[in-house]
């Protein structure tokens, strides 16, 4: 029956993943025992399972039970095995992240390997800790919201009704694991990007057999904006996680993705729109290199397109967060429909 | 002033917790599954919700009090809990302290009513 479908689904979700077969399966037994000795003779009614389910009580307090007493956690059982995967993710992009920042400094500017061999090692540890500290923030946070959540509801068990029961998410709802991973590498890589490196983003040149970059920005007056990077880096993974969690397609997770969306997208156009971040020296520098000259015929308009730089950034930015957003509302919408 | 009869249940309810897994342990010298437990045990009174006796069995289980087997040979499996070794000592040992609590606590309650 459907309905006790979505019971045992309800307790065994909050429940560490290895016991949930097991549970499962002791659970549904335990639910046609007590149907048999419930059921009239006309065969077993959706009263009958009502009945019974409202007499094992709230899925939340039997999990409860399930897990054991005294609970006491940073982070839950329901929750540790997202907590590993998403703490995986995010250690492993640092790593990859850093490492290939590392070899790239090295090929631009050879030499002092050693001094900036243990830089490289002590950012490594610096950003493994930021990384491990914010997704723990999170998951924390989390678990806490959720904890205050069911003992505000808990106060009114007396009162909950098996037709309020979830329904079990069908296949189709899930969500990939490897957006989420996806967008935590791609997170994580801009933040690193940002964060150690923002010089690196320019235009590459080769003169008398050593390369210059000309970067886009300038390191010093975008240094200001690092907290915001921080912020935005912790908004992504959070949004990221609660994917995670959640696995299911829902209203109430396309909202909070729209949500996280545009309020990292407007963050971004802010910073990317001040121009005083911007290399106020571009158009010099890259004179120097010869890569094209004041008299070259294209010169003007390159100018002016640069003088317009961060329109256009904005532009696209934008432009990248309402196409997420409508990727997201589409796939949403086929799994409604 | 509290309703007197809550008081008493919510104490009542704290101390039959505690006893439970004497109760438990003393019928599972036979496996049993857990439905067939909760009759077993109202008829002598203690009264359990299956709600709670699940979840007890298998930490029993844990603590490896109680060893278990799924029986898949009727039309509905069943998972079947019996005393272990380690169990049994352990019982046999609760059940002393027990009767040790038993005696402590009538010559605690007997002592108060004479103090009147």
């Amino acid at each position: 029956m459907e309905l006790i479908d979505r019971y045992i689904y309800a307790v065994t979700q909050r429940l560490p993943e290895p016991q949930r077969e097991d549970i499962k399966r002791e659970l549904r037994g335990l639910i046609e025992d007590m149907m048999d000795e419930r059921a009239s003779e006309g065969g077993e009614t959706r009263e009958d399972a009502k009945g019974v389910l409202m007499e094992l009580g709230d899925p939340n307090a039997l999990a409860a039970k399930y897990r054991g007493f005294n609970e006491r956690f940073l982070i839950g059982p329901s929750m540790f095995d997202s907590y590993l995967t998403t703490l995986k993710i995010v250690l492993f992009s640092i790593l990859i992240g850093l490492t290939a920042l590392f070899a790239i400094e090295i090929i631009v500017k050879p030499g002092d390997v050693p001094e900036r061999f243990t830089e490289f090692i002590v950012s490594l540890f610096t950003a493994s800790a930021q990384g491990f500290g914010w997704v723990t923030v999170i998951f924390a946070w989390i678990e806490y919201r959720k904890r205050m959540n069911a003992s505000s509801s808990a106060d009114m068990s007396k009162g909950w009704d098996p037709e309020n029961l979830p329904q079990i998410p069908d296949q189709q709802a899930r969500i990939k694991l490897s957006e989420p991973i996806t967008g935590i590498i791609f997170t994580v890589l801009i933040a690193v990007i940002c964060i150690y490196s923002v010089e690196l983003l320019g235009v590459w040149r080769l003169r008398e057999g050593e390369r210059v970059v000309i970067s886009f920005l300038d390191a010093d007056a975008f240094r200001a904006y690092l907290p915001v990077v921080w912020a935005l880096a912790a908004l992504g993974i959070f949004k990221e996680c609660i994917r995670i969690i959640a696995r299911n397609r829902s209203g109430t997770l396309l909202v909070f993705h729209i949500v996280a969306t545009v309020a990292s997208t407007v963050a971004a156009c802010i910073i990317l729109a001040d121009s005083a971040i911007w290399n106020p020296d571009f158009i010099r520098e890259l004179e120097a290199t010869g890569l094209f000259t004041s008299e070259g015929k294209n010169y003007d308009s390159f100018v002016s397109v640069w003088a317009r730089v961060n329109e256009w950034f904005v532009g696209v930015i934008a432009l990248f967060g309402v196409i997420d957003i409508l990727s997201e509302t589409y796939k949403w919408y086929r799994v409604k429909t | 002033m509290p309703d007197i009869n809550e008081t008493i249940n919510g104490l009542l309810g704290e101390l039959r917790r505690g006893t439970i897994v004497i109760g438990v342990l003393s019928q599972l010298t036979e496996p049993q599954y857990g439905y067939s437990l909760v009759p077993v045990l109202e008829e002598k009174g203690v009264a359990v919700d299956p709600g709670t006796l699940y979840p007890l069995l298998r930490r029993l289980e844990k603590q490896q009090l109680l060893e278990s087997q799924w029986d898949t040979n009727e039309a509905r499996p069943r998972k079947y809990y019996v005393l272990s070794p380690f169990g049994k000592e352990v019982y046999e040992e609760l059940c002393l302290e027990w009767r040790k609590l038993i005696v402590s606590m009538d010559a605690l309650t007997a002592g108060a009513k004479g103090g009147e």
